[in-house]
Order: C-alpha cells, then structure tokens, then sequence
C-alpha cells in the first residue's frame, strides 16, 4: 500500500453552497447581511447543490474555488477575469458554474475599486488621498460650527459594532489597501497570506481597475448607511459555530476591527497637522479651531424611528403554518404517510423562525417551504469524508492540478484515438447497404464524440498551460521552488502543407459526410412529403371531382398548388422539404474545426510533465519556507488497517516527502475468521514527537472473490479531513481561507486530502486454491448489504454475525425502518432470524508472527528441560519438589516422563497389576478421580496463606507476663516433677532432610502377655533349648514339676522392650522386666517428607504409620558344650513379637502431640504367652484394670520442632439445604463455640460432591447383611457385635490423606460401602445406622479419641447402660470403661436431631447421655424451630452382593505367594526355609480364628500343634486386618519383626486366610511362624 | 527456545504524597493491549463473553514463578522511600520477540483505615539486555473532575481504571487526565539464553 499525493484538495461543498446563496437573496439582502445566511445553506441550499459536487474528483476543483462571499466576488470580477476563464472552460468543474452567476449579484454598495497591488497604486493613491483631504480640510473647516455628522460618535462604540456598520469589513482587499495607505507600520491582520501581499507589492503591474480619485475619496469619506445592523449581528453571533467557512470570514472580518479608530485618528493627526501648518501660516490660536460641545445625541425614539424605515427585523416568533404554505392546503406530513424522511440537521427554532419570516417578506413565492410547512431541507449536509490540506504552499496546489490535468487530457488523447479507429473501418467494408448505413451511423456519433473529446482535449490543454504558467508566476513570485515538477510543452513540428491538406481533407470528408447525410434526410423526408401529397391529392382530387369545375393543370406542378390556397380543407397541405445547402454545411464544419482542432499548422504541442525541475535548496529559500520544509520534515504518517472496525496491523510511521508522497509498501496479510464487513484504513499524522491524530479513514472495498492476490490492481482512494490547521509559516494549512492572489482576493479555503493507493486481494493457498470465505447461502447475501449500512460499524463484527444481536441493536438503536439507508439492513434482521452463525471463539491478532519466530511451536513443546520445568512449576505430583533440570535436553532421560505419561494415559484404564482384587482397583481409581476434582476445587483456597504462615513473631513479653514470670520464681520448685512447657510452632517452610524429628516417649505398659510355662511333660525340652531365662528363674527349683501350676512371684514373667519404626527407622528402648513395666525412655526418629518436600499439603498427605511394638526378649543358652559352661556363656538374644500400636502420622502432624494409654493390639493367638495373669497380685494392686482386657501402653509422641497444622479451608459451599435451615446451623454452632469453644459441634457436613448438607440426613435404618442377621439369630448382643465387627472390616482410610487438608468429606453409606474405604465418620455413620436397623437407640457421637483426635463414635442405649463403640476396631466399650479411647464427648446426632454437650464435663465417664434434659444438651431443634422432617441423603435400602468366594480364594493364593517372596527379600543373607507342613497345618488355623473372632482358640490351637511340631520350637501369631491394598500388609508383617531371626536352621511358615464378607469385605488372616528344630 | 530469567526485586517507591504504600504488579507478555483499542475489548465483551486471544504473547511460555503479586504495605519510618523488597523470579521460555515480557505497577496506599486508594499505575518494559539492572518506574493516576479531586482530597478513593489495559496500552490515553504519582524502583536481573542461536544479540 502507498499514499500517493499526499496533497490538499479543496472540495468543500460549503464553498459551493455559500456562491449560491445570493442567488436566492434579495438585492437588499447585501453582504452585510450574509452573516445570518450561514444557517440558511446547512438548511436548504442543499437543494441546488448537485449531487456530483460531493464526488467532484478533488483535482478539478483544486484550486479556483472562491470562497464566495459577494465581496470577494467583486474583486473577481475586476481582478480575475483571466484567472477565472479557464475555470469556467473546465468541463469537470461542475461546481463551477454554480458560483458564476453571483459574481453578477447586485450590491448596494457603490462599485469598490479593488484593491491595488502595486507601489504606483500606492503612491498616487495617497497623493489623490492628501488633495482630497485637503480639500475636505477645507470643507470641514466651513463645517467646523455645524453638527457632526451622526457617524462620528458610532465611530466610539464598541469596534464589533463598527465594523459592522461600516462595510468595510466585507472588503477584505479595499482594507488591506487602506490600512496600508495610511499606516503600514500599523499591524493587522495575522492572516498569513498578507505577508505575501506585502512582499509582491512593490512587483506587480498596475491592474487595469485602478480606482480613480474620486472613488477612492468616496471609499474614505462615503457615510455608509447604518443598513441592517441589528439584524446581522444577532445571527453572526448565533452562526459564530457554524462552518468553518464562517470562522474563515469572521477572521477576515475582524482583521478591520482597529480600523475605524485608525481612520479617526489619523483624520485627527492630519487636522493636527494641518492646525500645525495654520499655526506657522496663520498664526490662529487653537481655539479657533477647537471647540468644545456638548455630545451629539440623537435620542432612541428618532432612531428607531429611522431604523424603522430602513431596517427589516425578521420576527422571532414561530410563522403560522397558513402563511407558508397555498391558500385552502393542509400541510402534508409526508413521514406520517410512511415515507421516510431524514433526519433534518438541529437548528435552533428561532433561527428557522427568522429564517422563514425572512424568507416570506422576501420571497412572497413560498417556493422555500415544503408541503408539510417547513422550510425544505435535506439530511445531514456534513460531508462524511472530512478533508483538509496538510502543509502545502500554493504551488502544491497547482502542481496537483497540472498533474490531474495532464492526466485527463493523457486518457482524452487515448480516447480520441480509440474512437478514431473505428472511423475508419467502415470505409474499407463494402458489405450490404444495411451494414453500411449502421456504419454511417456510428461513423457519424463517432465523430460527434470524437469531436467532443477533442474540444475537451484542446480545453485541458489550455487548462494546463494556464495552470503551469500561473505557477511559474507563483515560484517566481515566491523566489524559489518546491517541487522539481517542469511542464515541459514539446512541439512538434509539422508541415505545414501536408498538415493544411490533411485538416482540408478531413474537413472535405466531414462535409461530404455531413452532406450525404442531409442528403438522406431530405430523400427520406421528400419521400415522406410526397406520400403525404398523393394522399392530399386524392383527396383534393374526390373533391375535385365532386365539384367538377376545376380542371387538369395543376397535377402536374404540385408546387403550385402549394401556393394555392385552400382555405376550406381539412388536411394540411405538406410541405416539401428543402435542399441542403452545401456553403451552409461547409461553413458550419469549418466553425467547429477552427474551435475544436488544431489549426493546421499550428504546432502540435505536447505536454510532458517530469519531475526534472530543481527545487531550490534551503539556503536560497525565505525564511517562513525553511520553516514551512522543516515542519513537513518533521511530519510523518502512518497507516492503520481496520479489518471490521478492529485494527489488525499498522504501517511503519514514514516521513512525509517533499512532495507530498509517503511510500509505505507494505503488504499486511489477514487471516480474518469473521466475515469481512469493512476494511478500513486509517490515516494517521504525527507531527513531531507530539501525539498523532487521525487524519482521515479511508473506507476500501471488500474485493470480490474472484480478485486474487496478482490480479489485483492498485487502486487509489481518495480521502480528505476537515482539521484545521494554521500553521505559522508558508504552509497553507487546512480549512484556513487564502488567496493565491497577491491582494488576498479569490479567496480559496483547502482541506487536507490526499490518495491512498492500495490492492486488496484475497490470498490463494498454497495449492492454488483462492482463501475465499465460503459461500454461505445465509451470509453472503447481505455482506454487501450490510457493507453500506453504516450504522453496522457500531455494534462490532461479532454483533454481525448474531443475529438476535443485530436485532436487538437495532431495536435498540431505533433504527428508522423507513430509511432507505437501512432497508438492507432491516430486510435481514426480518428474513434471517433463524440463521446460527458460527462465531470462532478466537481473534488471532498477528499472522506475522509465524514469520519472526525462532521455532515452531511443536519444537517448543518438544523440549524437554522446559517441559520439565512447567511440569515443576505446575506441583504435578511426580515432578514436584524434583531438584535441578538439568541445562541441556540431552541430559534429560525420556524416561523421567513415563510415570507422568502412564499416568495421563491409564486415567481411564483400571489397572490391576498393583491390585490383586478388581474392585479395590475401581475404587482406587474412583478415590483418585473424586480427590482431584476436589484438590482442583481447592486449589485457590490452597496457595492462600495466613499471616502465621509468613510471620513468626516473637511476642514482647508485657507487664503482665513479666509479673508472672516474677511471681512463679518464687513458686516452690519441684523438680521431681517436671512439666511439660509449650513449644515455639514452627512454620513448615524451609525445612529440609533431618530438620523435624519424632519425638515418642514411651513410658510404661500394663499388662503385657507373660510366658506360659512349658505345660507339656512329655516334652521336657532339652536344657540347651531352655530359654535363658526361664532356666536362671527357675535355677532355684530346678525342674519343679509344680512351676505350671503356681507361678513364684518373684519368677521373670517377662522381659518386653518397645521398638517404635517408622519410615522404615527402627529404635528401640532398653529391656524392662515383668508385665507393667516403666521404661520412660524417649526415642528420636527422623522425618523424611515425601520428595523432600516439607509443605504443608505433602506433609498431610504422609500416609505414613509409627509402630510401636512390643517384643519380648528371650535369651537362649546356644552352648553346645556343656564343659564350657563354668567359663562362658553363650546365648542368643530372640525377640518375641507381643503386639503392636499402629498410630498414622497424620493424626501426630493434626494433634501436635499425642498423650495417653493405648491399647496393645495383640495377636488373638500367642503361642507361649497368656493373658492370665497372676490374678491374686495384680488385683489388689490394681483393681480397675482387671475389668479391662488386653494390654495398654502409655505413650507420648510429638514432633520437633512443632509444626503448624495446615487450616482445613472452611469454604462456603453451595448447598440444596434451605437457607433458614443454614443459618439456624450457623447459628447453633456459634452459640456453641461462644459457651465450649473445645467441644466439637457438627450440624452440617460436605458430601462427596462438594455440597453442604445437614448431618442428620446421614442418619437412617439401614440394613446390615442378611448373613451377619443369621449368625446369631437369637443373641442380639452378639449380632450387634457381629455387625460392629464387619464395620470395621471395611478399610480405614482418613480424610486428610485423601484430600489433604482441604476438608472432611463425608460419603453417604452406599458410597461407602462402594468405595470400601472412609474414615471414622463413615464407619461410624453406618454402624449407627445398622444399629438403628437393629432397634437399637443409637446415636453418632462426636468427640476427641485418642489417638485418633476428634472423631465420631456410636452411642448405644442398652436396657440399662449406655454402650460406646469404636467403629473403626468394632470395639464397644460401657459408659464407665477407663480404658475407653473416647475421652471427650462434644455432641449428639440422631437421625432426627443434634444434641450439644452443655453439660460442666465432657468425659464420657462423667457425663449423663439422658438427652431429654435440656438442661445437659442443647438441642437443635427445638419448640422454637421444629424438626422439618429432612429427608434422607441414604438409600432406601443397602444391597448387599455375595462375594465370590473363588476370586478371594485367589486372591488369598496371591498374597500368601507375595508376602513369602517379600520375607525372602527382606532375608538377602540368610536362606529362607518354608515348612510347608505347618504351613498347611496354619492354613486350617486360619478359619477357625475367624470363626471365633480371635477368641478361645489358643489352647486347642497350641496342643494342635505342639502335637504336630513336636520337634520345633515354634513362635509365631496370626495377623488379623481388613483389607484394602497389599501394601498395608506386608508393612504389618514387616513390623512383626519375624524375618529377624537368624538362626541358621530356621523354617518358616506363612498362612494367608480371607474371609469374604457380603460386599467384597474381607476379612484378612496372615499366620506368620518361624520354628526352630530342637536337637 | 531462547529463555529469559527475570530476577530481580521491587525495591520500593519515593515521591508518592502517601504513606503506607503497597503494590500490585503482574509480568505481561501479550501486546494484546497495544495493538487492539480499548473499543474493541469492550464490544468484545459485550458480545462474546471471555475470549481467547491468539496474540504474539502465544509466544512465551512461564516455566516457572508467578506472574503477578502484591507486596506487603510499608510505611517508611525513616526517609520517604517505601521499602517493599519484593522478589521477583520468573523464567521464560520464548519461541519469539514479539510480547517482550513487560512489568506493570499499581501503586497503592492504604490510609489509617485500612482503605486503599490508588496512587499510581506505572509501566515499564523488563530489560533486554542481561545483566543487574535498576529500573526507575515513574507513575500516573487519573485525576479526574474537581469535583472527584475534591473528594479524594478529603475522604479518599479516586478514579481508577476499568481495566488494566490502558497502562500499557497507548490507544484510549487521550482520554485521560492524569497527574503524576512517585516513582517505583525495581531491580531486575535478566538471565537470557539462546537467543544467540537465532541471531540475536545481546
């Protein structure tokens, strides 16, 4: 694209308009009243402007436009003539003629001389102006006692007035001259073309209209009437915002305003000058001639007496509609008939009032209104392409014209010579007549046209000369030239005589032609006359013959007869037409040659326009024209591209040549994925380093889909703008009048216009396929429709396309559906309502782009290290935390990826390997989908921090602390027993490998199983297998046979010692004896988070569990020799596995720190320890505890340093409940933490999906297994055991580790079911609901539990005691148990209600469950807000499918297979044995456990195998746990510990039982064993 | 491929008439705001909802860090610089220049209440060049009428923009009035790789 001719055109259609207007003016209406004339043409004067004066190409009217008011129009006439002719000669120019006639128009004013231009005019000037003067001296001085002419004091009023009144501020020129005369030192005007006035003076000829003495007397001392000056300036001021035309003017006419003061003063100084020379003269005093008089004053009522006479005030007041329109015509209101009418510009109604008062008191013809009473008027008279020229000098301007000019006659002299041809060709063909005479005829138009187009060739060639000499005169005149443009007029010689004979014989041809053709006129038209005579003479002839008196005679000669006259009859006699004249022809022809052509020999002149001329440099050039080059240098343009009212790209900002030009050359490519509705492109200047402001917008066509990129031709479009611009310098500016003319007359106003030379074209593939958009039946069909309307622009592409969206903006809008502007527009919004248009949903911004990339994107997303990189950023579980990508691709392992890429790719693929059962497999997967939905809910709420998190501030200890701190110093110490002190909390960040550290304080146990005494006698073990031990206790009574029966008190029962391990870390405390014993010992084990990654959300998500096992250390006598004895010993240290405390280390992170007695699971069997304990001593030591079953450890675990518990976000969720409902809840619950801010209180709870719902809706009967209600059909207790015990089968597994720290889900029983894992709450929800199934009072029980932390339990109310059950362990304990976990009760939830603990202790031991008293539990619904009857969130029913025995049978085959290999790995040094009898042996075992629920089995089990394993010492338990993942066990046969043993000769034996429970619960047995021969 | 690390810190303000300042700040890499006139955000707005714009900032890619932020609020006890000391650590990957990564500030003061006002949007590109650079940001905010000014004057608030885009956009400014805020420092360390490989040097 390339703006060509950057230049200023002047087509104004205001100049035009404003020539006109005194056409329409009454004689009276002179200049001075022009002012208020301006509203008139924006109004109605559009009538007389054609329609071709908008679209007037910008060259014709370029330069010779007057900016016509009637004065300047004066000067014209005496000035321009030769300027203006070939203005007229113009054929283009059709807005010329329109200001013709009012050069004519009649003024009052008494003829003006123009203005001079020359120092002679100067000079004589004011030499007749001194004799004048002195002659008015002389008069003045006889006056000097009369009045004072009426003028003079209007002289002192306010200059505005003056100038008006006196008419010289509508002789711009006559005012220049006069100032000048009379001081020319005086400043005016800062019109900028003046100082090129001044400069020419002194060069110019004398112009023949020289004002005579007398005239230029008359123009100083002519008393001008005091016409209409009311009238003017009322509507001047009103019209001072009007057109730019107006400004212009109304800075011509305040370029005067110092002028009448001027005048006046410089009469004064010459009456000063002259008293001056009568003082040297006369000797007279000054009084003679001053004297002083009281003001002149004429009073109003006379003046407006006179006013009245003289002036015509058009009234304000609205013109009845009568008047305006013909007697007895009702107005006619075309727009309420339907048809549209634009909208009429706003012009204030007083000015249409005066306007059509005027317009009736001067024109009483009413040609001015409209049938509807209303002065006629069309829309919007703006231009809608603003225009304005950007700095030029008037040589510019003529430049341009030349150049159009040469161009046209260029395209003429074409013309002609195409039209020419044809000419000729007829001649060489002799065909038939018929072809002939069609030939004739097209010879004869051809020659018509072509002697138009000559004519017109002629005319612009003269045009042309005219305009290249009046520019030479201009760069003469300015001294130096701008453009190297040279009209260079070549001529060519010719020869004369064969030049004179070719014009002859054309001429002869044209004749002959001209005659052959008149001589077929009159042929045709004889024949005619004379089939009109026969039919005449007929008819006179049977009138004739009816007469029969006339005789023969005239037959013969009808010419005769033709003077005959027949007064009676009916027919017109015809007339015979003449011959053609030849002389008369020729000498037409030669007329018409002799205007139109060449004369022969007349030099043939051909124009040749180059750019060779040299363009004077700056040195040489004045000032203001260094300026005005400078101020181009600093301009420059750029371009923008609108493709749909949005900018795509933009063109590099160019300088503006010399010459006007800007070469852009840029090709801008689209990909447009809208229709294309416009294309626009935007011209932007920037002047300096200043803003840029918007030239103009040039609107291009949306080519046709058949121009492709290469067919394309530049185009040009032409734009202009309406800026106005004064420059201070040569500069023409824009909008600002000027004149070419020395004395600033032929005022001319040009705006900045320019061309744009562009192609649009549409883009073909790469297979040659042209990117046209498709044909859509819908769309294609009102593009162009929707093209012209305008209005489209404002609602946007996307608007376009919607079409329930267009509609709507045009409802909006009120768009007039009359208009014819948006009849398109509207025909589409009715037709096509249906038509869904797709709307891509992506606006790609710059196709360049592809261009200037360094690589595609696929290399992009190739590269691996970046991929890494994100993949980090991005916390992707497999990539976070991981530690230094390293720099180069190639360092980087495809297989880092894999993980991550199975990962993505087995989303939806159920993958069986890590799970033996199918089902856990889908559950897995199942977990892992709802856990990343939620975490990618939270994950906002995740990165939000709280100031703890980030601020770790020491607080200042204040008064108060200090003064306790004092006080406690003189508190008595005790140091025997220490306290625990709080610990600073550390934040998880910046924590690394080793940094957090376990604390667990183990401090004493209860009740540790003790060795049974080997009972057998008949297997009397050998000494050397005699536990070390037992043979040191019982050296005192060697071999009592009584040692079964009655264990010595002071016997060694047992030697436990703890060993804790986590993470696979293993410490363990010293050896303690007896069953209680106190080790009080605190063990460090490191923490490792996973990946090193020590945030808060990794650190929830540790799955990880501390064990805690208690082992028995036996010390076996291994001396072979029994010599030896007396001087070594040699033993082997076996550990005897006791039980175990499981506690996850989410609990410990959540807690802070756990504290309290715990329960020892211990294996149901225990081969050679009993739980009997010797009874009479432990009960009177301790007689609580005998209640209790099973051992118990007192623990204390923590973390160093403390860590902060992440907050779970409590997030507000969206929820189905009602919203009163909600906020009793919120309610409640505040009122509950404002009275025990440590009791838990749930009212609601989030479901699965992420919604809150009321808790008790998770309370329903629902029914346990038919198969566990058959077990014991008639023992309710035991059933309800059976069922807690299946409860806990189902896998346990915490909120937390699944959704770290986000929240608490809780899932409703079927989906727990289903899932077959959840926590305490779902444990505990469905076994109250079992329970309630089962008739029990059951209720849900929220509390703190050790270890578990705040967690739910069941309360049930048997006939007289209340029960408390663990879910998780199927464990029920009596209200009053001491060793019942649950250690504080915060609220009760039944299915109907929620009761909160208001009671003054909250330990279960202590508190009444009796909640009818609502003065121990508060409960939510009370009178004041009934229970509303929630319906539940559970199913109606659970249904419960039978395991498939097979597949656990299978199952069980496959763990047993990988729990021995993993027991061989774990064995690297040592060979592992398996004794696969006792492992059958094991195997029958197993079931029997199950059975009896670990219970009364021990004793027939030991003899079973004693008496099957005689030989081997034999230790060994079984493993009970639910199952849900392989892993879990094989950690908890890890834990056991029974892999340690090293004894060389060691077997092993591993039993795998699962039970299958009704919904794929299983019930898992693992027996491990490891037996020793005995020798 | 070529990639650039920004690193690099927020040092603070001075010459901000208030206290208690704080910032926003947020790396850009779309010139999305330069190119398209406010307008046409808005009829997009209006007529599509949230769209996708494939602009030259498709270009980069974030590996690492984050992209926007806020500091803390500081009050200057001694001297008038507002200290933030707010690290910045981004790492680009680019596969172009176009959407060169560039910072834009919003400097705001919070007043004994706890209110936040503007008081100064700023603008500035991240260096190309590598190496330590101090970057001295100067800022704006829209004035307003008097009658806002007044109001401002005495209980705070102000105008602010509708949206971001006119701090880096140069195509609705005209129809601003603006009076200058403080300046910002930034320290900005630049870390560019590769981008010899294509041909440019820096």
């Amino acid at each position: 694209m390339a703006v060509q001719d950057y230049k200023p055109w002047g087509t104004s259609p205001f100049l035009q308009l404003q020539a006109q207007i005194p056409l329409q003016s009454k004689p009276e209406a002179n200049s001075v009243s022009r002012a208020c004339w301006h509203s008139l043409p924006q109004l109605c004067s559009l009538h007389g402007l054609p329609s071709s004066a908008r679209s007037i190409p910008c060259q014709t009217t370029l330069l010779k436009l007057p900016t016509a008011g009637p004065d300047e129009m004066v000067s014209e006439k005496s000035h321009l003539g030769d300027q203006q002719e070939p203005g007229h000669e113009d054929p283009n120019a059709d807005a010329r003629p329109l200001s013709m006639p009012t050069r004519r128009g009649p003024r009052s004013l008494p003829p003006i001389p123009s203005a001079s231009r020359t120092g002679f005019a100067e000079f004589s000037m004011r030499e007749r102006m001194r004799e004048k003067l002195q002659a008015a001296r002389s008069k003045a001085e006889s006056a000097l006692l009369q009045e004072i002419p009426t003028p003079r004091p209007r002289r002192l009023r306010s200059p505005s007035e003056k100038e008006l009144e006196t008419e010289f501020g509508t002789e711009p020129g006559g005012k220049i001259q006069t100032t000048q005369q009379e001081d020319d030192s005086q400043s005016y005007s800062r019109v900028k073309f003046r100082d090129s006035v001044r400069k020419i003076k002194s060069k110019t000829p004398v112009p023949p209209g020289f004002p005579s003495a007398e005239e230029a007397y008359n123009f100083f001392t002519f008393n001008f009437d005091p016409e209409p000056e009311e009238s003017e300036e009322k509507p001047k001021a009103k019209n001072r915002d009007g057109a730019n035309q107006e400004e212009g003017e109304g800075e011509e006419e305040e370029a005067p305003v110092p002028e009448g003061i001027d005048k006046t003063d410089e009469e004064v100084l010459l009456d000063d000058k002259d008293a001056v020379d009568f003082l040297l003269g006369l000797d007279r005093g000054a009084e003679d001639i001053v004297a002083v008089r009281p003001a002149d004053y004429e009073s109003v009522h006379i003046r407006l007496q006179k006013e009245k006479e003289l002036l015509f005030i058009p009234s304000r007041r609205t013109v009845p509609t009568y008047k305006k329109l013909p007697e007895n015509v009702q107005p006619r209101f075309l727009e309420d008939e339907g048809l549209y009418i634009g909208a009429r510009l706003e012009v204030p109604r007083t000015n249409q009032n005066i306007m059509e008062n005027r317009l009736l008191m001067q024109e009483p013809g009413r040609r001015w209104f409209g049938d509807d009473g209303r002065i006629l008027a069309l829309p919007n008279p703006i231009k809608p392409f603003p225009s304005r020229p950007l700095v030029l000098t008037q040589e510019q301007d003529i430049k341009a014209e030349l150049e159009t000019l040469y161009k046209k006659l260029q395209a003429l002299r074409n013309a002609v010579q195409v039209s020419l041809n044809p000419a000729k060709t007829p001649k060489s063909l002799d065909t038939t007549r018929r072809a002939i005479n069609e030939y004739k005829s097209e010879i004869r138009q051809t020659r018509k046209l072509r002697d138009i187009e000559q004519e017109k060739d002629r005319t612009l060639l003269k045009t042309i000369i005219k305009v290249w000499k009046e520019m030479k005169s201009l760069r003469e005149f300015q001294r130096f030239t701008n453009t190297p443009l040279k009209l260079v007029l070549r001529k060519e010689k010719v020869d004369q005589k064969a030049d004179e004979e070719a014009y002859e014989a054309e001429i002869q041809a044209e004749i002959s032609e001209l005659l052959e053709e008149h001589r077929e006129e009159y042929e045709q038209r004889m024949d005619e006359y004379r089939s009109a005579h026969q039919q005449w003479k007929a008819w006179k002839k049977a009138q004739r013959t009816k007469k029969k008196k006339k005789k023969q005679g005239v037959e013969e000669h009808p010419d005769d007869e033709m003077e005959e006259p027949y007064p009676e009859e009916d027919p017109v006699k015809p007339v015979p037409p003449e011959p053609t004249n030849q002389a008369v022809i020729e000498q037409e022809v030669r007329e018409r040659a002799a205007q139109s052509r060449r004369r022969p020999g007349e030099p043939m002149l051909v124009p040749e326009l180059s750019l060779a001329g040299s363009v004077t440099p700056n040195d040489q050039c004045p000032r203001v024209e260094v300026l005005r080059r400078e101020d181009v240098k600093r301009r420059s343009v750029y371009l923008k591209v609108l493709f749909n009212d949005k900018e795509v790209s933009r063109t590099n900002s160019r300088p503006l040549g010399a010459d006007f030009r800007v070469h852009f050359g840029q090709i801008f490519n689209l990909q447009i994925v809208n229709w294309p509705e416009s294309l626009t492109l935007q011209v932007y200047e920037t002047v300096g380093h200043s803003g840029t402001t918007l030239l103009a917008e040039v609107f291009l066509p949306i080519p046709e889909t058949t121009v492709v990129t290469g067919r394309a031709p530049l185009e040009e479009v032409e734009f202009s703008s309406n800026q106005h611009v004064t420059l201070d310098h040569e500069g023409v500016g824009s909008g600002v009048p000027f004149s070419f003319e020395a004395d600033g007359s032929n005022q001319l106003t040009l705006m900045t216009s320019g061309k744009v030379s562009n192609s649009v074209s549409w883009a073909i593939g790469e297979n040659g396929i042209p990117l046209i958009p498709p044909l859509s039946q819908q769309n294609i069909g009102f593009r162009s429709a929707l093209k012209r309307a305008d209005a489209i622009s404002s609602i946007g592409t996307s608007g376009l396309t919607d079409m329930k969206k267009l509609a709507k903006w045009a409802a909006e809008s009120k768009l007039d559906p009359n208009d014819p502007n948006n009849a398109p527009l509207m025909q589409l919004i009715l037709v096509a309502t249906s038509g869904e248009s797709y709307v891509p949903d992506f606006f790609r911004l710059e196709q360049l782009q592809q261009e200037f990339n360094f690589v595609s994107d696929e290399e992009l997303n190739r590269s691996k290290r970046f991929r890494l990189l994100r993949l980090r950023s991005q916390e992707v579980p497999e990539f976070r935390n991981y530690k230094q990508i390293p720099v180069y691709d190639r360092e980087i392992m495809e297989k880092v990826f894999q993980d991550y890429e199975k990962r993505l790719r087995d989303r939806n693929v159920i993958e069986t390997k890590d799970h033996i059962d199918t089902h856990r497999a889908i559950v897995a997967k199942y977990l892992q989908q709802v856990r990343e939905s939620v975490i990618n809910r939270f994950l906002i709420a995740k990165h939000h921090f709280l100031l703890a998190d980030l601020i770790v501030e020491e607080e200042v200890p204040n008064i108060s602390i200090l003064g306790l701190r004092l006080f406690k110093l003189a508190e008595q110490k005790r140091p025997l027993r220490p306290r625990r002190k709080g610990r600073k909390k550390v934040t998880v960040q910046n924590l690394s490998d080793g940094d957090i550290k376990l604390l667990v304080n183990i401090i004493r146990a209860y009740d540790i199983p003790v060795r049974k005494p080997i009972t057998s006698k008949f297997q009397q073990p050998p000494r050397s297998s005699r536990t070390f031990s037992e043979k040191q206790a019982a050296s005192p009574t060697t071999h009592s046979p009584t040692h079964s029966a009655d264990y010595p008190l002071s016997q060694v029962l047992v030697r436990p010692f703890v060993e804790v391990s986590f993470q696979r870390t293993i410490c363990h405390t010293t050896t303690a004896d007896g069953p209680n014993p106190s080790w009080n010992e605190e063990l460090e084990l490191p923490f490792r988070a996973p990946n090193g990654d020590y945030s808060t959300t990794s650190l929830q998500s540790v799955k990880d569990d501390v064990f805690i096992n208690i082992f028995d250390e036996v010390l076996y006598d291994v001396l072979e020799d029994d010599r030896e004895r007396a001087s070594g010993i040699h033993t082997r240290i076996e550990r005897h596995w006791l039980g175990c405390v499981k506690i996850p280390f989410s609990t410990i992170y959540f807690q802070a720190k756990i504290d309290g007695t715990f329960k020892i699971d211990t294996p149901p069997v225990l081969l050679g320890y009993s739980k009997e304990r010797s009874v009479v001593a432990e009960r009177g030591f301790d007689p609580v505890r005998s209640l209790s079953e099973g051992s118990y450890i007192t623990l204390f675990i923590t973390m160093e340093p403390q860590l902060v518990p992440g907050e779970s976000v409590r997030e507000k969720f969206d929820s189905q409940e009602d919203e009163k409902l909600l906020q009793a809840t919120e309610k409640f619950q505040a009122e509950c933490a404002l009275k025990f801010p440590n009791r838990q209180c749930l009212t609601t709870v989030i479901d699965i999906s992420g919604k809150t719902v009321f808790i008790t809706r998770y309370l329903k009967p629902l029914n346990p297994p038919q198969e566990l209600l058959n077990a014991y059909p008639n023992n309710p207790q035991a059933t309800a055991e059976l069922v807690a015990r299946y409860v806990s089968l189902i896998p346990f597994l915490p909120d937390t580790v699944s959704f770290a720290g986000i929240c608490d889900l809780w899932s409703t029983s079927d989906q727990f079911l289903d899932l077959l894992a959840g926590d305490e709450e779902e444990h505990a929800v469905l076994l109250c609901n079992y329970f309630l199934s089962l008739g029990k009072k059951a209720w849900l029980m929220m509390g703190n539990a050790i270890p578990e932390g705040p967690t739910a339990y069941v309360l049930t109310r048997e006939q007289s005691h209340y029960l408390i059950w663990n879910p998780c362990s199927g464990h029920f304990y009596g209200q009053f148990d001491t060793f019942c976990p649950l250690k504080s009760v915060g609220c009760l939830i039944g299915p109907d209600n929620i009761w909160f603990n208001i009671q003054r202790h909250d330990s279960p031991l202590r508190i009444n469950f009796d909640i009818t008293k609502p003065k121990l539990w508060k409960s939510f619904f009370s009178r004041s807000l009934p229970y509303p009857g929630l319906s539940s969130v559970q199913p109606e029913e659970l249904i419960y499918q039978r395991t498939d025995k097979a597949a656990a049978a299978e199952l069980q085959d496959r763990i047993e297979k990988i729990l021995k290999e993993k027991i061989m790995d774990w064995r690297p040094r040592h060979l592992t044995r398996w004794n696969r009898y006792c492992t059958s042996t094991l195997r029958h075992f197993l079931p029997l456990l199950e059975r009896s629920q670990g219970e009364d089995v021990e004793d027939d089990h030991r003899a079973e195998l004693l008496k099957q394993l005689g030989d081997y010492r034999f230790s060994g338990f079984p493993l009970h746990m639910p199952y849900s993942e392989l892993k879990p066990l094989i950690e908890a046969v890890y834990s056991t510990g029974v892999h340690n043993i090293d004894v060389p000769n060691v077997e092993f034996a591993l039993a795998v039982y699962i039970h299958p429970y009704p919904k794929n619960v299983l019930s898992v047995w693992i027996y491990v064993a490891s037996l020793i021969r005995n020798r | 491929m070529a990639e650039v690390h920004v690193i690099g810190q927020i040092l603070g303000a001075t010459g901000f008439s208030e206290s208690s300042l704080f910032c926003k700040w947020g790396i850009h890499t779309a010139s999305v705001g330069l190119l398209l006139p406010c307008t046409f955000h808005h009829v997009l707005r209006r007529h599509l909802g949230p769209l996708l714009v494939l602009g030259p900032g498709a270009a980069w890619k974030l590996l690492s860090g984050v992209r926007e932020g806020q500091t803390q609020v500081d009050t200057p006890q001694v001297g008038d610089m507002a200290y933030w000391s707010h690290p910045i650590d981004l790492h680009f990957a680019t596969k172009g220049l176009q959407g060169w990564p560039r910072l834009h500030l919003q400097v705001w003061s919070q007043d004994s209440f706890g209110r936040c006002q503007l008081a100064g949007y700023g603008f500035c590109h991240v260096p190309s060049s590598p190496g330590t650079h101090q970057l001295d940001c100067p800022t704006w905010r829209p004035l307003g009428s008097w009658r806002e000014q007044l109001a401002r004057a005495f209980v705070g608030g102000g105008p602010q923009l509708l949206h971001g885009d006119a701090i880096y956009s140069g195509a609705d400014r005209y129809r601003l009035h603006t009076a200058a805020g403080g300046t910002v420092h930034l320290e900005l360390g630049l870390l560019l790789r590769h981008f010899d490989r294509y041909g440019v040097e820096c």
